[in-house]
């Protein structure tokens, strides 16, 4: 055995120690809950300069996996790690890697898929996967999640599938705990052993081409040739899992038992459960109870004639899935229990249970509960575990709020002061969820406070959505409807439809509502291409986008509007890293070379240029096209400043122009506040040394960065300036 | 190394912690320290983690630490339901009573609390199942310049009695002294003190029937009248789909715990009316009404409603006038400038006690960075 060095570490952290030991070269990601520690690791390594690994940060999911299918057919060891709807928002990709055959690794960290929205630990995500042709280890702690990193990219290249290592999110991912690893990168390096590419894609003497366009003679032989590698895995298995064994001391096999030789009832569950049902069986064991468990560490391929020989014993057995194969009669893992037990004979009588969905926690009592469940004759073959059917008490409750009628959100004057403006019913109710200081609920007042039309909001993905609408709580007092934030502005483009033919058919006043989506900047980076399709179409809408430079919902990782030099969790400062590396970008721009009629930016310590641009936003919606209208919104927790004083700190940001107020109306630019001319303009770094986040920017060291920002900030408003002052700019 | 005598264990073989906090004061960490402590320090295998919330600021957060002998493996995750040692890291929180729930004769529980509101702790408590014990945490963190979290750890490692200060000051030098020079001696001091200056108040009652009722009586009671007219929804009365026609229903929410002592306190003679404090709340305090100012016809500012208010202060900051000013909470008891919501149709049966909403998931490395007394 060769020597190990013990670590106190999540399954997140050991993921990122043995990409760190692989010494992978190219990490594609997109943060998602909770497989985003994986990355933020590795990223803070980079900053130390423990790893060189490239880590591009996507601008979604699909995207990533896009990344890391160029990568790997570049040659490239490449990695990924994501989470339901992240892992669904990429799913056509899979094939595509497996199919051309790219070996690579991705980590799930499984969660729940949406909707409605949940971001705690089920297996309803991984088992998407089973028909996409990757490899497939599930680890049930955080010790496995490292070993089988290691052995699934020596697998997957060996015969040239990706791989996945999925485990519980949360659970495994965040519990720490004791493991081991190898103590030096050679060890695990000579385990992997050399990368081979049968077909280099950089030799250009044997071009070749990948991916080719197929007919019927020959995609079914393509599709043999996967078979015949996933029988080869089969194969290479045991052989791989005892040689892993005698270099670390941790034996594994494609399953894992539990007292589980002579027992009559069995209980089958993956990830953390079957450690926790182990105590259940102890104590039930002392009972005289003949129980046991058992575990697969393989779902790709699946080892089913092992399943069959460690059950075939059994009487009764009891499947327990966390997720469900809706209207299969259980979730995925018991349909392909009972199909291995049908193949080879099996007798035992099987039930299957669902349980645990959305990261309900699993207890000693509840396996025991479920091991008594199969043994007993009279429960059926199918059941949910741990619903409640409610009560009925209080069904009927009176509203809080009287409805926000036309007349109720009528302003007396054409005035909109902020005295005035006070008048207006908050559309929504107070009680929500955000940090002290938030300034979205800020932006989202003075935008609606403006509004005299009945609204309807779609928010997208992001913490203006998490902390507004908490089951059973929601704060919205007008029609509001979330989707993920890659799909809102088409989602409000078919609902904005719909009601222009209830108008048209005389249902509803025309030109009556404003349709307006709430969005993040992350929103409007993964969401671009659905926001710009919607700008192109022209439907009558607003697009609202507070941004706060982050994704702060997830823990602040960078966004694409995240200044450069930023510090966050995907852009750490350290030795070899400075922050974030690349410029914000320009979402009015982008918007205004669209061509929609109205593109507006605003900040609060503006509040009544803020009020006059959301009128005429909510005005241009109503009557002819998109209009897009963007906030900066502080984040106190994030940009590390004080709650208090965030006001002056977005007054900074218009001062130092890195966020000029203006508008483009029907393609003319007009600067609304120029500080030049008003003699308060400041330099870049007085406003970046406001916040946390970017205080280290006014070290020597890092002088260049900030001249390159005050460059580039100079530059776009002059830009805008040269705009303002031509017509036809 | 020598491995620590564990006093107590539970079934499964464990000796187990939970901590309970606000996001802000670092109970994450102090966690993360305790299950670090046993595996490297105590010569004890360990686990630990938190409740799948983020430490946003004054979001409730719950951490659990499970300690045995280092031969054994801890198969359990699932959180601790009955702790050997509770950690409640403010005195706020006494107020739920889910808080002290699984307590019972063993338990030894560790409150972070001022001498002065020790006698109203305890008076209100004297039915907790366990014992007592009392650290002023946030006193000692202010004054040797060190956190909440390590003063805590200090006086509950000794409230252990398996946990040498050495081993504290070991850790402590490992986690944040090489990452963070100049705040270590602060936080060994804070340790220090915490360890030295945690004491017992009262053995809790033993009788846990008398206790469950008496806890239901003094902590709960607004949360149990919750209960009753709250619609619990099941599978059978819940809309499907997730919908929720109960548009507004935040509103029942009661922030105040996410303040921390600070209030902005209105004094209407200065008032101008501006409305700018309407526009930078995040949290809709403000009651405006038509009214009269100066013989113009006008909105006048009426007041706050607190139940919302998180104490933010950006209200204070932006009026121009100083009708709003910072103000210490405990010294306002009775706000006379308190004014409900005005929009409510009805009053809501009950407040029930929330903190910025603890769903989200993140450890934000920066908020990490302030536990660690890195700079801010």
């Amino acid at each position: 055995m060769e020597e190990q060095v013990m670590e106190y570490a999540s399954g997140n952290e050991m993921a990122a120690i043995a990409v760190r030991q692989i010494g992978y070269d190219l990490m594609g990601y997109y943060p998602i809950t909770p497989s985003t520690q994986i990355a933020e690791n590795l990223d803070l390594m980079r900053a130390e300069g423990t790893t060189d690994l490239i880590m591009i940060a996507a601008e979604g999911e699909h995207s990533a996996a896009g990344i890391c299918y160029g990568a790997s057919v570049g040659g490239g060891r490449v990695f990924n790690a994501t989470s339901a709807n992240g892992l669904l928002y990429a799913l056509e990709q899979f094939p595509v890697q497996s199919g051309t055959r790219y070996p690579m690794v991705m980590n799930v960290a499984c969660r729940t898929v949406s909707g409605p929205l949940s971001i705690k630990g089920d297996h309803s995500d991984i088992m998407y996967m089973l028909n996409t042709g990757w490899l497939i280890f599930f680890a049930h702690t955080a010790q496995e999640v490292y070993d089988f990193n290691l052995i699934a990219l020596r697998l997957a290249e060996e015969v040239r599938l990706p791989a996945i290592v999925a485990f519980d999110g949360f659970f495994t991912s965040h519990q720490k705990r004791r493991c081991y690893r190898f103590a030096k990168e050679e060890q695990v390096r000579d385990f992997i052993g050399e990368k081979r590419e049968p077909y280099p894609f950089f030799d250009f003497e044997h071009p070749i081409t990948v991916g080719s366009y197929m007919n019927e003679p020959d995609l079914i032989n393509n599709r043999y040739q996967m078979h015949m590698a996933m029988e080869e895995a089969r194969k290479k298995v045991p052989d791989l899992l005892r040689e892993y064994g005698e270099r670390s001391g941790r034996e594994y096999r494609e399953w894992e038992g539990y007292r589980h030789e002579d027992a009559d009832t069995l209980l089958i569950l993956l990830g953390s459960s079957f450690d926790t049902a182990q105590e259940a069986v102890d104590r039930m064991r002392e009972e005289g109870k003949k129980v046991g468990l058992l575990t697969l560490h393989m779902l790709r391929p699946f080892p089913a004639k092992e399943l069959y020989e460690n059950c075939r014993h059994a009487k009764n057995i009891l499947v327990a899935d966390r997720q469900d194969s809706y209207g299969a009669g259980g979730g995925n893992l018991s349909l392909e229990v009972r199909a291995a037990m049908q193949k080879y004979g099996g007798t035992a009588r099987i039930k299957s249970m669902v349980y645990g969905l959305g990261g309900k926690d699993f207890y000693v009592e509840d396996a025991i509960y479920m091991l008594e469940w199969a043994e007993a004759a009279e429960s059926p073959d199918f059941s949910y575990y741990g619903t409640t059917p409610g009560t009925g008490e209080g069904q009927e409750q009176k509203p809080f709020f009287a409805p926000l009628t036309r007349e109720k959100t009528r302003l007396d004057t054409e005035n909109l002061t902020l005295n005035a403006t006070t008048a207006m019913p908050k559309r929504l109710a107070p009680g929500h969820g955000a940090c002290p200081g938030c300034g979205i609920p800020v932006n989202l007042n003075l935008l609606l406070r403006a509004i005299q039309s009945p609204v309807v909001l779609l928010f997208q993905t992001g913490c203006g959505m998490i902390v507004t609408t908490p089951y059973p709580r929601t704060s919205f007092k007008v029609p509001y409807l979330h989707n993920l934030f890659q799909n809102g502005a088409a989602t409000l483009s078919g609902l904005a439809e719909l009601c222009y033919r209830k108008q048209r058919q005389g249902e509803i006043p025309k030109g009556d509502i404003v349709f307006i989506m709430v969005s993040g900047d992350g929103g409007m980076d993964i969401g671009m291409g659905s926001a710009l399709g919607t700008a192109l179409r022209g439907h009558r809408l607003l697009l609202f986008e507070y941004d706060n430079g982050g994704y702060m919902n997830t823990g602040y990782q960078l966004s694409y509007s995240t200044p450069k030099g930023a510090r966050s969790s995907t852009s750490h400062v350290g030795k070899q890293q400075y922050g974030k590396t690349f410029f914000h970008k320009d979402m009015p721009q982008i918007m205004a070379a669209a061509n929609i009629p109205y593109v507006a930016t605003a900040a609060e310590s503006n509040p009544t240029d803020f009020m006059k641009k959301a009128a005429m936003a909510a005005e241009y919606a109503k009557t002819c096209g998109v209009a897009y209208l963007k906030a900066l919104s502080a984040c106190p927790l994030n940009w590390n400043d004080k709650p208090a004083t965030e006001r002056s700190v977005i007054s900074a940001a218009v001062d130092s122009c890195f966020f000029p107020l203006y508008e483009v109306e029907e393609g003319k630019t007009r600067l609304s506040y120029d500080p030049e001319k008003t003699g308060k303009k400041i330099p870049i770094l007085d406003w970046l040394a406001m916040m946390g986040r970017t205080k280290h920017l006014q070290k020597e060291e890092y002088s260049d960065i900030v001249e390159e920002l005050q460059i580039e900030v100079d530059r776009r408003f002059a830009c805008l300036k040269a705009k303002s002052e031509h017509p036809f700019l | 190394m020598e491995a620590a005598a564990l006093p107590v264990r539970n079934q499964s073989g464990y000796y187990e912690i939970r901590l309970e906090s606000i996001g802000g004061l670092g109970a994450n960490l102090c966690g993360k320290m305790l299950g670090e402590l046993g595996l490297h320090y105590l010569g004890l295998n360990s686990v630990s983690f938190s409740s799948y919330g983020s430490e946003k600021t004054g979001t409730p957060v719950k951490a659990y630490i499970r300690y045995c002998d280092m031969d054994k493996e801890i198969r359990v995750h699932s959180p601790v339901t009955q702790p050997h040692l509770l950690g409640i890291f403010h005195e706020a929180l006494m107020t739920d009573s889910t808080i002290l729930d699984g307590c019972r004769p063993e338990t030894k529980i560790v409150i972070n609390t001022e001498m002065d509101s020790r006698e109203a702790v305890s008076t209100r408590n004297q039915s907790v199942m366990g014992t007592i014990y009392y650290v002023p945490a946030q006193r000692i963190a202010i004054e040797t310049h060190s956190r909440i979290n390590v003063v805590m750890l200090g006086a509950m490692a000794k409230v252990m009695g398996f946990v040498p200060l050495k081993a504290l000051n070991e850790i402590c030098e490992h986690a944040l002294g090489r990452k963070y020079p100049d705040a270590l001696a602060g936080n060994l001091e804070g340790i220090r003190r915490g360890y030295e200056e945690v004491t017992c108040g009262k053995e809790g009652t033993k009788d846990s029937e008398q206790a469950k009722e008496e806890q239901k009586k003094q902590c709960g009671e607004d949360r149990e009248q919750g209960k009753q007219t709250q619609n619990v929804w099941g599978y059978e009365t819940a809309p499907i789909g997730g919908i929720n026609p109960r548009y507004g229903s935040s509103v029942i929410s009661d922030l105040s715990p996410s303040r921390q002592g600070y209030i902005p306190v209105f004094i209407q003679e200065r008032c101008i009316n501006c409305g700018l404090c309407d526009s930078t709340c995040p949290d809709m305090v403000f009651q405006f009404q038509k009214g009269e100012y100066k013989g113009r016809e006008m909105m006048v500012n009426r007041g706050l409603d607190y139940y919302h208010c998180k104490g933010c202060l950006r209200c204070v900051e932006v009026c121009p006038v100083q009708a709003l000013v910072k103000g210490l909470e405990a010294e306002h008891p009775r706000k006379e400038w308190f004014v409900p919501n005005q929009e409510l149709l009805r009053s809501p049966d009950y407040y029930e006690k929330a903190g910025p909403d603890g769903y989200i998931t993140s450890e934000s490395f920066l908020t990490e960075k302030r536990m660690e007394g890195g700079e801010v």
